[in-house]
């Protein structure tokens, strides 16, 4: 690379011009706007090289453990750009998500010291965090000694970084002041509507707004369509089947898991509000949901939509982006929408699951591991991530500010750029983190299933269900 | 079996070694196994306990406040009833099935040995996988089983997906997997009775029906009783196929033992109530299989003594 | 038995079909599927109309998974391996302690043996979590974690009770006379024990030895909960084909046809003593 562009280059890095002056007078040198990107990356990395120490930790060795995720094929692919940067080797385990979580459990209870980071979700910090299994990321992040200076934390979505965080307090406010920082957000889901084009056309269904008119859609188009069914959410006796569109509606009406007073949690399921969502809900299911819905998993809901046997999902936007390519028969057919289930609610506000990585406690040595995490969640393997792989729900701001990513998204995948900018601001966990949070979830489920097949009505089984909820409560010593 | 305590020839300095050569024998398996006495002496612990990993700091013995919970507790009533029913079912079915399987292929010939072991091939597929599959194969949409159905005038049969079809669906799956396990032990145990006795009653022109009942069926017996004994201690503690196939749902309609133990620990992260809900699951299976065992030494003295 | 009436012999075979046509179906449908990609296997309403393709075997046996839009590769073969390491060392170990203990419960009454034997027995119906939780913390502390020693260790928990009573089954249903007999010619008891009781309880032993082996190949939770990814059986491998981006049944069915073979040659090869031999008429007589 000639010394001109260069110096350039480096002057823009360290902040002396604008990226649009830096671009325009490469230009004039005759480099095109793309390449001079991929300059500037491949700069930017050795700017990182010399303003801190990479090479500290060279020649230590760290072992993961990772899910079998898009996200995790993304850092295996840049991998050796890591090992040339600190001179350190990576090991990892990968083990398939349907037991994904045991496996971390039963590596995280034994205390091994095997792994010194792995993949885990928000809400299993609230296990890990309070077991004493994790660590508090702040003593790194906040510690310029050990956090290079380009690591731009307050890129990480708001949101998102403060869902991750929580003060370990039984009903605490996720992202309070004293909150520790229990995992380091990666990418995360947002729970809203991919939908069908083609059937919502065809049955000149408008793609609905909030929670009646997706009442309503999803039956027309399944009264118009030969063997489809309208939505397509989970149902299967599991916490996964509150979390994603199920909650995001719910708290959309301003309702809540829990009530926290003073300390003294109790269960919210019963309200007016929740009762006549949990009507509405249950009757879409009736109505124009699976016809086994109460075996639906993630996988069931998306294979369906990408077999074209369902018109709508409202489920993660990373479900419909994957169900719109690869072998699907309905490839290229799909269009994503935020969703606001609240007619009076200005906009979505979708509950979210954040894949992060997490140091084990155990570790050996959590100053070298945390270089590994530095670099796996730092704008630049982001921003690789979400151009050249699937890495499509970034929790930084820089990435979806960048250009090759949007174009990628838009060519393929109309309306998800929108849809992101739409929710981005109201994502956030919207659960109560305390102790009990799958236990709630299950026997929820596990209730919804039961209301679904007729076999108790809405008020009553939520009313048993709250009273159930406050009764572990009790007994945990959290009422 | 005093025969062999006298056994007639014996050198002297034998003597020794031959009071001892029972333990020396059974002592390596045995100590192979005693090393799992000491975390099952950890979960007994554990199971007095209130604990909780997510909830260190409640972390206390609360001796048997885990088991007396229990007696209260609709959710464990609702697991006992199930499992029980489960296991009942599946193992009766199963010995009807496999025993009359055994009859059907009981004549040695190439087409029957090929069949048995064909017919083994369920059991060769893992129980978690096998579970997927049947998930798919009565898939609403794509399932071929419910293809079937809709051909034979069941529009809209949910099968696991329905609180009335779940145990029918989760009990076929477990049939299908298990039935050749019983089939081929009886079918072992049917060749090799002894045939002087069947010979005996034809020459006296006892119908064949009644040879069935009075001598094939008693002679069988310790077989029939082994085969429900391995079958029943592996049905009670089911997880693989009801886990894969519907959680435990709809509703808690399957939610059996080792499901509930397992949603327990690793999600909830309960380890007091899990152990404890173990625990008690261990103790039915070991009073189970002491009947059991007590009637197969029974049936093999007296099995023996007609032989 | 051999005066079967014709309505007798119609029916037989007519059940005999019937009990095929169930337990065989699934495996065929299985084997059609492991030949069709989710495109074909996701059809309504299903057929059997479609062009075979050896993709998902060729995935598999290659490592690569060409999945939506980004390949990732999988380990099928070694967890393969693993499976075969797992299960024929955890079966050999199980036969060399559970046989002469099982001719010591057969052959000789001793104080306490029907105890020991029971305590053998009732290894077998711990719940395997029970067990598993607290042995992983042992398992870290013992260096067993993460091996193939510690797991087919864990093992026997499957294999030797099912080998120890079926076992003991087979010799007592021997007519010790035999080796009476010989030992009266001046042999030792463990020349007899070689040369008379092992041989002639063969067949069963190989009978039992192949129960137990299916259902240590079947097994799940034991290296999931003990070990890492590398020593991982087929039956967790089979997992890895529910990705992010679906489900491929094509290469689960793949990966179902490719864990029964072996058990399945197995058991075609030990077909002689498995159905043939089990039944101990001939020594009974």
């Amino acid at each position: 690379m000639h010394e001109k562009e260069k110096d350039l280059i480096s002057t823009f890095l360290s902040g002396g011009m604008s990226r649009r002056s830096l671009i325009k007078r490469l230009g004039a040198m005759g480099l095109t706007a793309a390449s001079a990107g991929t300059l500037h990356n491949l700069m930017a990395t050795q700017a990182l090289a010399a303003d801190f120490d990479w090479k500290k930790h060279s020649g230590k060795s760290i072992k993961l453990l990772l899910n079998k995720h898009p996200y995790t094929d993304a850092m295996i692919a840049n991998l050796d750009a890591f090992k040339e940067l600190t001179g350190m080797d990576v090991t990892y385990d990968v083990f398939p998500e349907d037991v994904y979580f045991d496996k971390v459990t039963a590596a995280l209870s034994s205390g091994s010291s095997e792994y010194d980071a792995f993949m885990t979700g928000a809400y299993m910090t609230w296990t890990y965090g309070p077991a004493g299994w994790i660590v508090d990321h702040n003593e790194w992040i906040n510690d310029p000694e050990k956090t290079n200076p380009n690591y731009n934390w307050a890129d990480m979505l708001e949101g998102v970084r403060k869902s991750c965080a929580w003060n370990g307090v039984p009903g605490g406010e996720l992202g309070s002041d004293d909150a520790k920082q229990w995992c380091i957000p990666w990418g995360y889901e947002q729970n809203n509507l991919t939908f069908n084009k083609g059937m919502l056309d065809k049955a000149g269904v408008a793609v609905p707004t909030n929670m009646s008119e997706l009442m309503e859609a999803a039956a027309k188009v399944q009264a118009d369509t030969d063997g489809i069914y309208g939505i397509g959410v989970r149902g299967s006796r599991s916490w996964a089947t509150i979390h994603p569109g199920f909650l995001s509606a719910y708290s959309n009406f301003g309702e809540m898991d829990l009530t926290n007073d003073d300390g003294k949690l109790s269960a919210a399921m019963n309200t007016a509000g929740s009762k006549a969502f949990h009507a509405d809900w249950v009757k879409m299911i009736q109505d124009s949901g699976a016809a086994d819905w109460s075996t639906h998993t993630w996988y069931q809901v998306g294979t369906d939509l990408g077999a074209g046997k369902s018109a709508m999902i409202f489920d993660a936007d990373i479900l419909g982006y994957f169900m719109n390519g690869g072998d699907n028969a309905m490839a290229g057919e799909l269009a994503y929408a935020g969703f606001a289930a609240n007619p009076e609610a200005k906009a979505p506000t979708p509950n979210i699951w954040i894949w992060s990585l997490a140091m084990t406690k155990a570790s050996k040595d959590l100053d070298a591991t945390w270089y590994f995490m530095q670099w796996a969640s730092g704008p630049e393997h982001a921003l690789f991530g979400a151009r050249k792989m699937d890495f499509v729900d970034p929790v930084r701001n820089s990435v979806w500010e960048d250009e090759m990513f949007k174009e990628k998204l838009n060519n393929g995948y109309p309306g998800y750029v929108d849809m992101y900018n739409a929710s981005a601001p109201g994502a956030s966990i919207k659960f109560t983190p305390q102790p009990l949070f799958f236990d709630m979830t299950t026997d929820w489920a596990a209730m919804l299933q039961r209301m679904v097949a007729r076999e108790v009505p809405v008020d009553e089984g939520l009313d048993q269900l709250a009273a159930s909820m406050n009764k572990q409560l009790a007994e945990a010593g959290l009422r | 079996m005093s025969v062999q305590a006298d056994m007639p020839v014996m050198r002297r300095s034998s003597r020794l070694s031959r009071t001892m050569l029972p333990y020396l024998l059974s002592l390596p398996a045995l100590l192979v196994c005693i090393g799992i006495l000491i975390p099952f002496g950890t979960a007994v612990y554990y199971s007095l306990q209130r604990y909780r990993m997510s909830q260190p700091w409640n972390r206390g013995m609360n001796w048997g406040e885990n088991y007396l919970n229990f007696f209260t507790d609709p959710d464990f009533w609702n697991t006992l009833q199930v499992s029980l029913t489960y296991a009942g079912l599946t193992v009766v079915l199963e010995l009807l099935l496999g025993l009359g399987i055994a009859l059907l292929l009981q004549k040695r010939s190439r087409v029957n040995n090929f069949v048995s072991i064909m017919l083994l091939m369920p059991l060769m597929t893992a129980p978690a996988l096998a579970a997927l599959m049947f998930k798919l194969m009565t898939n609403s949409n794509f399932g071929i089983l419910s293809y079937f159905m809709q051909l034979a005038g069941f529009q809209d049969f949910r099968w696991a997906s329905s609180p009335d079809t779940a145990l029918l669906t989760v009990i076929l799956v477990d049939v299908w997997v298990y039935t050749p396990f019983i089939m081929i032990l009886l079918l072992a145990g049917l060749r090799s009775l002894p045939t002087q006795p069947f010979e005996a009653a034809a020459l006296d022109g006892v119908p064949r029906l009644e040879q069935f009942w009075r001598i094939t069926l008693p002679m069988l017996s310790p077989y029939i009783l082994t085969a429900a004994l391995f079958r029943l201690l592996d049905s009670i503690q089911q997880f693989d196929i009801i886990y894969a196939m519907t959680q435990g749902g709809p509703g808690d309609k399957l939610m059996v033992f080792q499901v509930e133990a397992y949603l327990n620990f690793f999600q909830s992260t309960n380890v007091g109530r899990s152990a404890a809900l173990l625990m008690i699951l261990w103790a039915i299976t070991y009073v189970l299989s002491n009947i059991f065992v007590k009637n197969w030494l029974r049936l093999r003295e007296r099995a023996r003594g007609e032989a | 038995m051999d005066h079967m009436s014709p309505l007798e012999r119609i029916l037989r075979a007519v059940a005999l079909a019937l009990v095929v046509l169930f337990f065989m179906f699934p495996i065929f449908w299985i084997v059609l599927m492991s030949l069709q990609t989710n495109e074909t296997i996701l059809r309504s309403p299903p057929s059997m109309a479609f062009v075979p393709t050896f993709k998902n075997y060729a995935a598999i046996i290659a490592g690569r998974l060409d999945s939506n839009v980004a390949s990732m590769s999988i380990q099928f073969m070694g967890n393969l391996m693993n499976s075969v390491i797992l299960s024929v060392g955890s079966v050999a170990l199980a036969l060399v302690l559970g046989v002469p203990a099982a001719y010591a419960f057969a052959r000789h009454k001793f104080k306490g043996s029907e105890d020991i034997a029971f305590t053998l027995l009732s290894f077998r119906f711990a719940p395997p979590l029970l067990v598993l939780l607290p042995l992983t913390l042992y398992f870290q502390s013992l260096g067993l974690a993460n091996t193939y020693v510690g797991l087919i260790w864990v093992y026997q928990l499957i294999c030797l009770p099912l080998i120890l009573w079926i076992v003991r089954g087979y010799f007592e249903d021997i007519s010790p006379d035999i080796e009476h007999a010989y030992r009266i010619a001046g042999h030792g008891w463990f020349a007899t024990f070689r040369k008379i009781a092992l041989p002639l309880a063969g067949p069963g032993i190989a009978a039992a030895g192949l129960l137990a082996f299916i259902f240590a190949w079947n097994n799940f939770v034991f290296a999931l909960v003990l070990a890492s990814a590398d020593k991982q059986p087929v039956t967790v491998g089979a997992l890895a084909f529910v990705t992010a981006s679906g489900i491929q049944y094509g290469q689960i069915a793949a990966a179902i046809v490719m864990s029964i073979a072996p058990t399945l040659l197995l058991a075609l090869w030990a077909q002689k003593y498995l159905v043939e031999g089990l039944s101990l008429g001939a020594v009974k007589g």
